[in-house]
Parts: C-alpha cells; sequence; structure tokens
C-alpha cells in the first residue's frame, strides 16, 4: 500500500475540518465576553460551529449544554476520519476513542464516588461506549465503584478492573489508576499491520506522551498522595521515548519535588517545572499540553503523508474544546481576561 | 364478495362480570375492537330506550375512561420461577383458560408455595455458593503442592503473613526489577496466560506498606481455606467430601422441589395461559368505557361470526348483557371505518400477503387478490416457463408450507412453480434444455418476435381491465368524478382505447388518422384537464359550485397540466413495460445457451455436466429472483396504480394465539 494512496484522501478531508479552528481573533474575542450565553452566542453566529449550535438557545445555555454539543461534533468528526481509514488503521484511531471514554469514565466514578446522580454531572460524557461498545445507559445505573465495575463486564476494562472489587481497594484512585494502566496496556498490547513509518511515529508520540505523564505521575504522586517509590514505580507508564526503566526508577527514589526538578533538568522535560512554579503545580499540565500542541505542529510539518496528521488534528481539536470550556468556567467565575490566558492552551 | 362483510356489535353489562365477558370474546377471537368512546358519541348510536336499557341509559352521559393500569411484574416473577424449577415450557393451552374461573382466587393459592419454593431455592444457592468456594479453594491449593507442608501451619503464623496472589506478567517484571526494594519474600509457584501466580510470605508489621504496593500491582488474592489442618492433599480431599456432602443436601432439596411439582403441577401448567389471558384483558380494558356499574364496549365482528359469538356471550352470562349489532353506516370515517378482512379461497390466500405489501384495501374496495394471484401467476410463468426448474420451485414451496410453516411465502413458491410448468410445457423447456420436450405452443427463442409482441398485447389487456376494474371500484364509492373524468376513470380508459387504436392503424396499417378521432382524442384530454370544475357542475348541488371554482387557481391548472404529460408518459411506458415478460422468457433460454456452450468446450463428460448442473443452479435462483420481482414491479407500478388505493384498516381480532403443538416433554 502507497502512502499517497492512504493519505492522499484522508489529508483532504483533514484540511477542510481544519478550516473550521477558531483564529488567533476568535480567542481574544471570547475573551472580551462576561457571561456564558454570550460565547454561546459568538460561537453560534461567528464561527464553524454555527450549524451544530443551532438548535442550542443561547440565552438558556448551560457549560454541560456548550460540552455537549462541542464534544459530539468531535465525535461526528473522528466519525467522517475513521470513514477514509481501512483494516488496522481503523483500530488504531478506534483507540483515541479508548483515551476520550476513560477520561469520561474517570469522571463518572467521581461523581459516584461523591454521591452525584448521572444528571447533576457537568461534563458531558458523550464517549461513553464509543470504544467499550457498552450501553452508557447501563453504567448510568450505577450507584457504587462497584457497580460501575461490574457494568463494564465484557469490555476491555474489566479485566483490569476486576481485581479492585475483592477486598479494600474499589476506591476512586485505585479505579483511576487501573484504567490509566489498562489505557497503556491496551495501546502497547495492539499489533497493528499498518506502514513502518506510521509504526515508528506512533511508538515515538506515544512515547513522548508517557514520559511527560509518567514525570507528571511521579511529581503528583511525591508531592500530594506521598506514595511509596514502590508504588509510584509500580505505576508508571512501563515505556517511553526517553524515560527507560532506569531513568523513571532514579525519579521515583528522588527526595523531594525539588530534587526531582534537578533530575529532570538533565533531560529534554526540564520545562515542565518553573522554579517560582513549583508550589502551583496547576500549570504543569497546561505545559505538557502546549508543549505537546508545538510539538505536533513541528511532526505536521515535517511528516505530511502519515497518521500524525490525523493524531494532530484530533488532538487540536480536543484543545480547541479544552480551551472554550475553560474560558467558560473562568467567565462563570469572573476570572479576568488576562489570568484565563494562563489556562488556555492556545492563549490568544 | 373477497372483502368480508363487517357488523358493529356493542356489548353493555354489569362492571363485575367485565374480565369474565372480555374471556369470552378473546377467546373467540372475531373482534376488532374499537375506542367506546368515540363510537358512543357518534351520531347513529343508538340505544332503545326500553325498560331493561333505561339504567343503562342513565350512566350514558358520566362514561369514564378506564384508567387504573394493573401491575403484573408479582405475577410474571412467579410464574418464570416455577417455569424454571419445575421445568415447565410455557405453553398457551385454550383449555386452560376456557374453563370457569377466578383470576385473582386462583393466583393466590401459588403465594404461599411461591414462598416456600423461594426459601428452597435459596438454600440450595447458598449450598452452590459454598461449593464453588470450596472449589476455588481446591484449586488454590494446587498451587502450593509442591510444599509437603500442613497448611495450616502457613496460615496461622502469628508473625508472618502467608498469601497467594495472581498478578499480571507485566507488572510481575517491575516486581522482579525493583525486588531489592519490596520488603517481602515471594516465590513464583506458576504461570497461567497472561498472569503468575505468587507465593508471599511478610512480616506482619510491614503489612500495610505491602498491601499499597501490591495494590499498585493489581492483585488478586487467591483465598485459601481457614481452620482446616493437614497437608495440602489431605485438605482438598476433606474438601471434596464435604463438597459431596452438600451436593447430597442439594439433591434432597431438589426433590422437596419435585414433590411439590407432583402435588400442584396439573394447576401450575395453568398459571401462564391464565396470566397471559389477563395481560391481554387488561390491554384491551383502554379502549372500554365505564359507568358507574356498567361497562360499555364496542368492536367489529365479521357478519359471518355475529351469530356464533351472540350465542356464545347469552350461554354464560343469560340477560345480563345487552348485545347491539348494527350495520355500519355510510360515510366511513374516523375510528368508525370498518377493518378489511380478506376473506379468499385457498388457492389464491397466500397471494394476500404479496397485496398487503403494497396496502389493505379499503372496506368498500374490491379485493384484488383474486386478479392479483391470476395475472402474477400468468406473467411469473410466462417469463419463467421451465418444467424441471418449476418443479423445483413447487418442491421447494411444499417443503417450505408444510415442514417450515411459511405459510404465505410457501405457498406464493409452489403455485409458482405450478405455473412455471405449464409454461414449460407450453415452450417445451426443461431445466433449460429444448431437446427433450416438444413445443406446445412456441419456442421463445426462434419466435423473438411473436414472443415480444405477445407481452405486449397481453400487457395492453391487462392494462385495459385494470382501468375497468378501477371504475368499477369508483362507481362502488360513489366517486363519480373520478371514476368518470379522471385519468384513470372512463375518460383515461376512452383515450387509452382510442390512442391504442390510433396507433395500429397508422403504424401497422399504414393508413391515414381519422379526424373524428383525433378530435375526440383531443376533447378527451381537455375533459380530463379540467376534471375539477366539470366534476363540480356536473355532480355538486348548486350551492358550492362558486366556492369550488374559487378553489382552483392558476397553479392547479399548471399541476394537472403537467399531470396530464405525465400520464401521457406512463401510458406509453406502461405498456412498454411489458416487453420485459417476453424479454425474460428468451433470457431464460439464452442464459441456458450460454451455460449449454461452456459445457460443450469442457473435455470430460463429468465436467460437461458439472457446468450444466451449476448454471441451472445460477438460473434457478438468479433468474427466478429477478423474475419474481420484476412481475412483483408490473403488478404494483403498471396495474395496482389503475385501480388500487390500498388505504384500508387491518382486520386485526383480538385473541390469544394458542399453542397447536403437543410438547412430549411436560406432555402437555
Amino acid at each position: 500500500m502507497d502512502r499517497v494512496i492512504v493519505y492522499s484522501a484522508i489529508n483532504t478531508k483533514i484540511r477542510i475540518l481544519e478550516r473550521g479552528f477558531l483564529s488567533r481573533q476568535d480567542y481574544s474575542n471570547m475573551l472580551q465576553m462576561t457571561s456564558v450565553s454570550q460565547v454561546a452566542s459568538y460561537l453560534k453566529e461567528n464561527t464553524s460551529y454555527r450549524d451544530i449550535l443551532a438548535s442550542i438557545q443561547t440565552d438558556k445555555v448551560s457549560r454541560r449544554d456548550i460540552e455537549d454539543t462541542l464534544t459530539t461534533n468531535m465525535i461526528i468528526n473522528m466519525d467522517k476520519l475513521i470513514y477514509y481509514f481501512r483494516g488496522d488503521y481503523k483500530v488504531l484511531i478506534r483507540s483515541l476513542y479508548l483515551k476520550y471514554e476513560i477520561e469520561d469514565l474517570k469522571i463518572l466514578a467521581r461523581s459516584i464516588f461523591n454521591g452525584k446522580k448521572a444528571e447533576e454531572i457537568e461534563s458531558s460524557l458523550s464517549f461513553l461506549g464509543k470504544y467499550s461498545k457498552i450501553e452508557p445507559e447501563r453504567l448510568f445505573q450505577a450507584e457504587t465503584i462497584r457497580d460501575l465495575i461490574y457494568s463494564l463486564k465484557g469490555s476491555q476494562f474489566f479485566e483490569f478492573l476486576i481485581p479492585l472489587v475483592d477486598g479494600r481497594r474499589e476506591n476512586l484512585f485505585r479505579f483511576e489508576m487501573a484504567l490509566d494502566t489498562g489505557y497503556f496496556n491496551i495501546i502497547q498490547s495492539r499489533k497493528l499491520n499498518i506502514l513502518s513509518l506510521d509504526e515508528y511515529l506512533i511508538k515515538k508520540w506515544e512515547g513522548l506522551l508517557a514520559d511527560l505523564y509518567n514525570i507528571q505521575w511521579i511529581y503528583r504522586g511525591k508531592k500530594f498522595y506521598q506514595l511509596s517509590p514502590e508504588e509510584l514505580l509500580n505505576y508508571t507508564i512501563n515505556f517511553g521515548d526517553r524515560l527507560h526503566y532506569k531513568e523513571r526508577q532514579r525519579l521515583c527514589y528522588s527526595k523531594s519535588p525539588a530534587d526531582l526538578h534537578q533530575m529532570t533538568s538533565g533531560l529534554v522535560y526540564g520545562f515542565l517545572f518553573k522554579k517560582e512554579e513549583i508550589s502551583t503545580d496547576i500549570y504543569m499540565e497546561r505545559r505538557i499540553n502546549r508543549f505537546l500542541f508545538y510539538k505536533l505542529k513541528i511532526l505536521n510539518k515535517k511528516f505530511p503523508l502519515t497518521i500524525i496528521q490525523t493524531i494532530t488534528y484530533i488532538w487540536r481539536l480536543e484543545m480547541e474544546i479544552r480551551d472554550i470550556i475553560s474560558i467558560v468556567e473562568s467567565i462563570r467565575y469572573n476570572i479576568p481576561a488576562e489570568e484565563i490566558k494562563k489556562y488556555l492552551v492556545r492563549a490568544a | 364478495m373477497s372483502v368480508e362483510e363487517m357488523k358493529v356489535m356493542g356489548v353493555i353489562g354489569p362492571k363485575n362480570i367485565l374480565n369474565g365477558v372480555l374471556r369470552r370474546i378473546i377467546l373467540q377471537g372475531s373482534v376488532h375492537m374499537i375506542d367506546a368512546f368515540s363510537r358512543v358519541y357518534s351520531t347513529d348510536f343508538f340505544l332503545p330506550p326500553t325498560e331493561r336499557n333505561i339504567e343503562v341509559l342513565e350512566e350514558e352521559p358520566n362514561l369514564k375512561p378506564y384508567s387504573e393500569r394493573r401491575d403484573f411484574s408479582e405475577e410474571e416473577r412467579i410464574v418464570n420461577l416455577f417455569h424454571t424449577l419445575f421445568d415447565i415450557e410455557p405453553y398457551l393451552s385454550e383449555d386452560y383458560v376456557n374453563e370457569d374461573y377466578d383470576y385473582d382466587r386462583f393466583m393466590k393459592q401459588f403465594f404461599g408455595i411461591y414462598q416456600e419454593l423461594q426459601q428452597t431455592e435459596q438454600e440450595i444457592e447458598g449450598k452452590l455458593g459454598e461449593i464453588a468456594r470450596k472449589k476455588e479453594y481446591i484449586d488454590n491449593l494446587k498451587y502450593l503442592s509442591s510444599f509437603n507442608l500442613e497448611i495450616n501451619r502457613f496460615i496461622d503464623m502469628e508473625y508472618l503473613v502467608f498469601r497467594v496472589i495472581r498478578i499480571t506478567r507485566e507488572n510481575y517484571d517491575k516486581l522482579k526489577k525493583n525486588y531489592k526494594n519490596i520488603p517481602a519474600i515471594i516465590l513464583k509457584v506458576a504461570a497461567e496466560g497472561k498472569n503468575v501466580i505468587l507465593v508471599s510470605i511478610a512480616p506482619e508489621t510491614l503489612e500495610e506498606t505491602l498491601e499499597r504496593i501490591y495494590s499498585s500491582l493489581n492483585y488478586t488474592i487467591l483465598p485459601l481455606p481457614q481452620e482446616m489442618e493437614g497437608t495440602v492433599d489431605v485438605v482438598s480431599e476433606k474438601l471434596r467430601s464435604s463438597i459431596e456432602e452438600d451436593q447430597k443436601i442439594i439433591e434432597s432439596l431438589k426433590i422437596s422441589i419435585e414433590k411439590y411439582k407432583e402435588q400442584y403441577i396439573n394447576e401450575l401448567k395453568k398459571m401462564h395461559s391464565r396470566l397471559e389471558m389477563e395481560k391481554k384483558i387488561e390491554e384491551v380494558k383502554s379502549k372500554i368505557a365505564l359507568g358507574d356499574k356498567s361497562f360499555f364496549m364496542f368492536g367489529f365482528v365479521p357478519a359471518s361470526r355475529v351469530n356464533k359469538l351472540k350465542g356464545e356471550l347469552e350461554k354464560y352470562f343469560d340477560d345480563r348483557l345487552i348485545i347491539l349489532i348494527d350495520e355500519i353506516k355510510k360515510p366511513y370515517s374516523g375510528t368508525t371505518t370498518p377493518p378489511t378482512k380478506l376473506n379468499n379461497i385457498k388457492l389464491f390466500q397466500p397471494f394476500e400477503s404479496l397485496v398487503k405489501m403494497y396496502g389493505i384495501p379499503s372496506y368498500q374496495e374490491k379485493d384484488p387478490t383474486v386478479f392479483f394471484a391470476l395475472t402474477y401467476l400468468l406473467i411469473f410463468g410466462a417469463m419463467f416457463g421451465d418444467v424441471g426448474q418449476g418443479a423445483v420451485l413447487l418442491l421447494a414451496g411444499i417443503i417450505l408450507e408444510y415442514f417450515y410453516k411459511k405459510v404465505d411465502f410457501g405457498g406464493i413458491l409452489n403455485r409458482l412453480g405450478l405455473s412455471s410448468i405449464i409454461f414449460g410445457f407450453l415452450y417445451g423447456s426443461v431445466f433449460g434444455s429444448e431437446d427433450i420436450l416438444p413445443a406446445l405452443v412456441i419456442r421463445p427463442m426462434s419466435n423473438i418476435n411473436n414472443m415480444l409482441i405477445t407481452a405486449v398485447v397481453l400487457g395492453v389487456m391487462l392494462i385495459l381491465f385494470s382501468y375497468m376494474i378501477g371504475i368499477i371500484n369508483a362507481v362502488k364509492e360513489k366517486n363519480i368524478k373520478e371514476g368518470l373524468l379522471g385519468e384513470n376513470g372512463l375518460a383515461g380508459f376512452l383515450f387509452y382505447l382510442l390512442l391504442l387504436y390510433t396507433v395500429f392503424r397508422v403504424f401497422v396499417l399504414h393508413q391515414p388518422l381519422v379526424p373524428l378521432i383525433t378530435i375526440t382524442l383531443i376533447l378527451l384530454l381537455v375533459i380530463i384537464l379540467l376534471k375539477e370544475p366539470f366534476g363540480s357542475r356536473l355532480f355538486h348541488s348548486g350551492g358550492d359550485i362558486d366556492k369550488s371554482f374559487k378553489k382552483l387557481s392558476a397553479n392547479d391548472y399548471i399541476e394537472e397540466g403537467f399531470g396530464l404529460i405525465e400520464m401521457l408518459l406512463s401510458m406509453l411506458s406502461n405498456t412498454i413495460s411489458f416487453l420485459r415478460v417476453g424479454a425474460f422468457a428468451l433470457n431464460h433460454v439464452g442464459l441456458y445457451i450460454a451455460f449449454l456452450t461452456l459445457a460443450k468446450m469442457m473435455k470430460s463428460a463429468w465436467g460437461n455436466w458439472t457446468i450444466l448442473v451449476v448454471g441451472n443452479i445460477v438460473i434457478l435462483t438468479l433468474e427466478a429472483l429477478i423474475v419474481f420481482i420484476q412481475a412483483l414491479r408490473l403488478e404494483y407500478y403498471e396495474l395496482f396504480t389503475k385501480y388500487y388505493r390500498g388505504d384500508g384498516i387491518e382486520y386485526v381480532p383480538l385473541k390469544i394465539n394458542f399453542s397447536k403443538i403437543i410438547n412430549p416433554k411436560t406432555g402437555v
């Protein structure tokens, strides 16, 4: 199979879809808004979200409505792309659903844990069932984490979750950890029959992600959860682009966050920490996302006829939604525009 | 003739016998229910004010709908439990509901038994759970069989914690790599698929740390039996014998259930049928109107069954019921539109399903089934005339009809097969070969022109016939305007006839046009174009003429104008469409010739026959299917559009389908 054959159609499609991304001007316009409904009507009147927001009444809109519509749009666009792929490429793109479904499952588990009802959840959870093929209704009926685990029976997640059921370990933390481990396990164990350049890029990209998440995890585990180095190490993702086992072990056994910072600056990932902000790590995630955003831009230029194009599109779409929701959230809590920018992946 | 005449039957009686009455009605299975309110409030509803009726008449203004919805879930649960416990097949029998019984009293007797049984069932389940647990112990102990030690000494250690755990291979790798930091002695005892089994011994003081580390490896503890002494073999043996004991207890519990079964089986068998009947009765009640003391219900009943139903109701309920039987008043509208029950002789019955696929004839419309069946058989046979393949279809149809109970499809198939055989003799064709039989009438391939012309002539005849049925239907419905002036009415019919004559005269006889006919043709077109104003002037009384004139705007005339062009085109296409009847007859031979040529190219006799058999299978499946569809399209598109609307309501009587087959397992 030739790359040109595989990617000419899909790239054209992506170029068309990319036209729908918000411009910098859109960002700064939205930052000037003072209410959620203003943002909604701006999106409805001035952007490519026109059509999908058409049926929404902007004066009564909630954060959840906006997120619902935007993620539904994302699913529609992802489905459009899947349509262009054949064979194992379909499997590959579907495993992107996996990531989002796991995110949604975690949110659902958290609200079950906090005793919320399914309809009270603020996020949209539109991805539930997209990968696992489990009816979302079944998941929403769960009243405890245990119920939730059993309602996932028949999906690929079940085998990772079932050990939690016996004994004292059905808590939220373990649930989330088991899902995350499950995610990387699933994507590592799939055998894909795809072009070798694509395989290389996927491996590189997923390794990069694993590195970043591992560092973030070790940092948080040390700082907030006070986990022992052994536990930390066991929970790390078992592969990486630059962080191999030895380095991971070294990081896990570091004595303090400052010590950890010291170690990472020797690697390429020192940028994740900023000295003056080391106590407020809410920006770490944003730094990761910004790094990924620009990394993808570079990869995109470098490898035009590859799977990276599709991955970039989907990630950018996700980040855009994330940004829009951040803006909506911040406006709701009256945060000034300059301050909001600090949370956005694509600052205006 | 073939749409059954209906009557409206009303039943009014005291509320306390409502369920009984409904049960009888369902058993009779001949009433198509209608909403009681729409009947009571219709203009032609009349209850003679005799002495007997006077009480009921007083209630008439205060009727209410039946609003309760009875919940049968509890009863369903009980019935299901009995069925699984006693191994009873759910089976609907008329005998069980035909007896005189009170449903609630009947059901009540089971509640007590249900509770006792539920307890026994729970005991059994508990024992089964224990057995499963003990089996798990035995399985887990197997991992320790290499240690020839008393296992209770491991389990009961005071300062050390002993456990058997399972983790995935990957996590085992992680554990191994970081072993120097793990506060436990770990021994791998087995590897199974994705997982490995480990034995771990650790000081109790470090238990919490270890537990967290194991948790981070997503482990599962494999439980071991507590308080049992001896080596692995001894303990396993003990467990096995205890499982046997449990099984004995289960057996004895099952026997006690059996006793219940013997005692109550006859009553139990009735439960399912009676519950289903009760559910059906509840379902119907939404269409019933209730007064303070009486109920009102109405339905359409085929005229032929009215007396039987009336007799039955009178037999069971004497004079407690008021039974009204009314003719149906025209015009039909809304809920009072009578349903259509098709009533054809057995030969044509299967074709009803094909007619219904297009639509149910309305009550006053003529049932097209007979005409449809005859023409369909004719067209199919003509297109697919083959003695051999027809016989295959006939056989397949008979098998489907009698062995697989696909009455409709099987019935159609064997009739089509028969028609195909007949035409096969006319064409002299057996499995495509024309060498075996002499042609009684014609060989399609040697008379191509004749075949095609005959097909068109046949088509013209069928179309003319359709026009006539259409006109008769319109007259029956008193729709004189469409019948006389419509494009599918008399005007259209005459136009088509004259047009055919003109074409024949000019192109076949090569004679000049007759001016009178030409003028008539144009005149007929004008009539069809102006049928709305003409129609209202001719067939309506004075008042609404102006109105209907005003209603027609220029747009309507444009629309009618296009309608006219469409009519001309479709006359042409409808006629030419029938060419396919001839074409497929040729096609059948043509396909065979192709396979025959291939067969002759084969060197061996064996190959020769294989090709012919394969060819025949291809022809039989592919061509039969195509011809089936093409004939259907000719019927639907070319003929039905002329005379058939199919906007009726199907007659769906209230009934339960009782099983007819005797079940050998339960002996019912």
